[in-house]
């Protein structure tokens, strides 16, 4: 749990605050991302955390180590950070030590033994999905990506609960942001760390926050709320502005396929006979259909044109899907996932390649219409 | 192609088509005109051009001859001996041009010998011709070989135009030898600078056979014999010991104040009276043995450090010998020692607590004591520190201060602020920040203010000679007193020589104390 009360940073010299009187709850386990424009304090009220500023006003209490909630500004700075995640923007890995070095900056502080740290580095690594032995390399051997994977790896050293990003996935193209947003959150529901996530991006405080924090100028804060609240009821007109003309659309980053999909869509076998097949498409009024195998996963689809007036079995009539959909996907990436291969439905399926739904874009405009109604009827 | 070449030598006559070449490349000395002679390459030219070039030198020979020779020789004997020199300058040409070849060929090369041969005619033969012709002028003004090196003579002016055609000649050559053969320049350089090598070391080998007394054997027979009589070894330990002994009081003291520099201003604390120990107690040494605590003191201490002075003066060693000097000397002062140490402790301190706010100030001092000239800080020194060791090492120590602590203050500063950002945020003291990131990060910069200075005090430990050092220095001092050549010029090329190696090894050092990481990621940038 990290706990804002009152918060405020005037900079020495400075008139206006860069941080003013912030109070909110990070709830143990959760990311709460912090956002809002250029220059806001997103930085500041972020470091103000580990101390690398001192508050000028107000207190922040984390969990320490015992389980308590202890004000930051009584417990020694080195400590402190030392007990913190920090993951900066411009990653700052170290050209001139070797990634495990890198990695092991906090354990080697902490006096780890060697064998320890090695085996915590190789644990990090693979859980980014990178191979060991790129342990032994230099930072300027990795590509950005990679390097920040490290930066990531770098933070959660000590497993430490408490977890502050800056920007973590800043300095990288928006392809590979997204897969680390997606393998990062997949990690989350693992480790469940209580994070400060600070991003300039809505769209990636809404994908990657429990809660937002959305700050002004002058670190005011707007409105912190679940991202699903934020898009619903924004608070003002700054934050409607902020989360921009497309909220509605954005919700759909809030959906999860599986939440809407039809899960008992109609399959056949590949080893189903072919006139019977015709048979059950007709009945069913569709014109294709998947198919599957005894395990459930998905070989391809059939057209009814393609099969009338013919025999033999489903399986050699076949046409390859261009294209499926996982679980955990949201209906933004779903909706143009299927955009884009002019599929009217899409198979779901989970790690398996086990088809357990389909999903149609009648499905994600029903989804839309719905939370609107339930904003308005709520908000009237 | 072929056609139209000739109808050109039809139109223009054979004579003229050749006089085209020479001009083409004189008029415009590129790789493109080589390369559009190449077409025109024709070996019966080659040989014409080249004998022309024998008749001309032929002429000049004749020219030469005392007087009574030309007018005794008949008209038939001139003509055998112009008909001698050409058919040498043919052979001459055709060998030499054989051996490029060859030599082209195992670089890569992929021209043919006849174009080859054409396009270094068209270099040799005109500007031949005109060499012989300035030659020519010059020999009748009277020139010698003394006259050609000496600028400001009349016939000097000559030899200097004749050597700046013979440049012009060789550089014409190396774009010959690139059009014919479609090299890299830097095999090009190699292919013509091969033969000169060999020629030069076959020249240098032979000197020294036939024992011929010119700069080259003369310095080294007397440099082989300052050798043998154990001289040359002991100077040379002196010169390296004062430059080693100084550079690392200067590294210390050079990295120390850099660091200061680089750091925010600090209060005064509490804790920080702990340098009064040191600081009073060299005090007290200074005090005591320049006499103010009594005379008797002073005579004690001044007795003890001439004792131990004296027994580490004993040892003799011809290795470690000249480091026991500069302790020996140094311990036989305890006043300057206590004071200097004293003064140094004070301003560490100050520097301490001001930090970057001195930077500026502190490498500017650095920067003038680098201009005073090591004569003048010598004698300076002689009234506080004596002449001999001391006075030098307190010289060289003060001299090494600028490049190691400049470099020092910009290799640090240059750490990039997000990778300190992320130490600190990580939780590591301000302490292990600077040992493990900053100074580590900072090592290639600091390493060449390092090297810098060390090949500089290399330089002016020739000078501490005069104040009564044992170094390299010595001979170019006695070579100047005397004034025997070879003694000062022993000097200068030994302390070259010593520098160039130090300065090797130390490049090796550098690369071996440049973190891993930091040497790719200058290859990548
Ligand atoms: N060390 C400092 N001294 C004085 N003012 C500062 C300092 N650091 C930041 N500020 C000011 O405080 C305000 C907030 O800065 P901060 O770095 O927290 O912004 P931010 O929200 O992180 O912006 P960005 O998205 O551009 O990173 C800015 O107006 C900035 O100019
Ligand atoms: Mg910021």
């Amino acid at each position: 749990m990290i706990k804002f009360e009152n918060v405020t940073k005037i900079y020495p010299g400075m008139s206006s605050p860069a941080v003013d009187n912030l109070s909110f709850t990070v709830p143990t386990g959760e990311i709460c991302t912090i956002v809002g424009p250029s220059g806001c304090g997103k930085t500041t009220a972020m470091k103000l955390v580990n101390r690398l500023i001192d508050a000028t006003d107000g207190a922040i209490h984390v969990l320490d180590e015992r389980d308590e909630m202890s004000n930051v500004l009584e417990m020694d700075p080195i400590q402190l950070r030392r007990s913190i995640g920090y993951i900066i923007q411009q990653i700052g890995l170290f050209p001139h030590r070797t990634i495990l070095e890198n990695i092991g900056t906090v354990p080697q502080l902490l006096d780890w033994d060697e064998a320890r740290i090695r085996h915590r580095a190789e644990e990090l690594v693979t859980m980014m999905n990178m191979p060991v032995d790129f342990l032994e390399r230099y930072p300027h051997e990795l590509s950005g990506g990679q390097r920040q994977r490290i930066g990531v790896a770098r933070g959660m050293a000590t497993d430490p609960p408490v977890m502050l990003m800056d920007e973590p996935f800043g300095a990288i193209d928006p392809i590979n942001r997204n897969i680390l947003q997606n393998e990062f959150l997949r990690l989350q529901q693992e480790i469940k760390k209580t994070i400060l996530f600070v991003t300039h991006d809505i769209d990636e405080a809404i994908k990657m926050g429990d809660k937002i924090c959305i700050l002004n100028v002058g670190g005011l804060l707007e409105q912190y709320d679940s991202p699903a609240n934020i898009l619903a009821y924004p608070a003002n007109e700054f934050v409607e502005d902020f989360v921009g003309a497309d909220r509605a659309l954005k919700r759909l980053n809030l959906v999860r396929v599986e939440e809407v999909m039809n899960s008992r869509p109609p399959l056949l076998q590949a080893t189903q006979d072919v006139k019977q097949a015709v048979g059950f498409m007709t009945e069913k009024k569709i014109r294709f259909a998947y198919v599957v195998d005894a395990a459930q996963t998905l070989k391809g689809y059939v057209r009814v044109k393609d099969l009338k007036g013919k025999t033999g079995w489903v399986e050699e009539y076949l046409e390859p899907a261009a294209t499926s959909i996982q679980l955990t996907t949201n209906l933004k990436d779903a909706l143009s996932e299927m955009l884009v291969v002019d599929y009217a439905n899409v198979c779901v399926v989970d790690g398996q390649n086990r088809v357990r739904g389909l999903i149609d874009t009648k499905m994600i405009h029903e989804s839309v219409i719905e939370s609107n109604a339930v904003a308005e009827g709520e908000e009237v | 192609m072929a056609t139209d070449l000739a109808r050109t030598q039809r139109q223009n006559g054979f004579w003229r088509e050749m006089l085209n070449g020479w001009m083409s490349i004189l008029t415009e000395p590129n790789l493109d005109a080589f390369r559009a002679q190449k077409t025109r390459a024709d070996p019966l030219k080659t040989v014409l051009g080249v004998g022309l070039l024998g008749l001309v030198l032929g002429l000049w020979a004749l020219a030469i001859k005392p007087a009574a020779l030309v007018t005794g020789m008949g008209t038939e004997a001139a003509l055998v001996e112009l008909m001698r020199m050409i058919f040498f300058a043919e052979t001459d040409f055709f060998i030499l041009s054989l051996l490029i070849f060859f030599i082209a060929r195992g670089f890569g090369g992929i021209g043919s010998f006849s174009q080859q041969s054409y396009l270094l005619s068209l270099v040799i033969v005109p500007l031949g011709m005109i060499i012989t012709a300035f030659l020519f002028v010059g020999e009748k003004l009277g020139l010698t070989l003394t006259a050609v090196l000496d600028p400001l003579s009349p016939v000097g002016v000559v030899g200097v135009v004749v050597i700046l055609l013979a440049l012009y000649g060789f550089l014409l050559l190396l774009f010959a030898l690139q059009a014919a053969h479609e090299m890299k320049s830097s095999a090009v350089f190699y292919t013509l600078g091969a033969p000169f090598l060999a020629w030069g070391i076959f020249r240098v080998a032979s000197m020294f056979i036939v024992g011929e007394e010119n700069v080259i054997t003369t310095q080294w027979f007397f440099i082989a014999e300052q050798w043998t009589k154990g001289t040359a070894q002991e100077l040379l330990m002196g010169h390296l010991w004062l430059v080693a002994f100084s550079v690392s009081i200067a590294i210390v003291l050079g990295v120390t104040i850099g660091v200061f520099i680089t750091w925010p201003a600090r209060k005064p604390k509490l804790s920080h009276l702990s340098i009064l120990i040191p600081l009073v107690l060299f005090l007290l040494l200074w005090a005591a043995s320049s006499g103010l605590l009594g005379e008797g003191m002073a005579d004690q201490i001044m007795s003890t450090a001439k004792d131990w002075s004296r027994s580490l003066k004993r040892i003799d060693n011809l290795y470690f010998g000249p480091l026991l000097e500069i302790v020996a000397a140094i311990i036989a002062k305890p006043a300057a020692v206590g004071m200097i140490i004293a003064v140094f402790i004070v301003i560490l301190y100050a520097l301490f607590l001001a930090g970057e706010v001195a930077s500026d100030l502190t490498l500017y001092i650095a920067g003038i004591i680098l201009t005073i000239p090591s004569v003048a800080l010598f004698g300076a020194m002689i009234k506080p520190l004596g002449i001999g060791p001391f006075n030098a090492a307190f010289a060289l120590i003060l001299y090494a201060q600028l490049p190691i602590l400049r470099n020092t203050y910009t290799g640090i500063k240059a750490v990039m602020p997000e990778i300190i950002e992320a130490g600190r945020g990580m939780g590591m003291t301000e302490g292990q920040l600077l040992l493990k990131v900053k100074l580590p990060m900072a090592v290639p910069v600091i390493m060449t203010g390092v090297r810098v200075s060390i090949v500089m005090l290399i330089g002016i430990a020739s000078i501490a000679a005069y104040i009564g050092n044992d170094t390299l220095g010595r001979y170019i001092f006695e070579g100047i007193y005397r004034a025997q050549e070879k003694r000062y010029y022993a000097g200068a090329i030994l302390v070259a020589i010593l520098a160039l190696a130090v300065d090797y090894f130390l490049g090796w050092l550098q690369d071996r104390l440049t973190p891993e990481g930091l040497k790719g990621r200058r290859e990548a940038a």
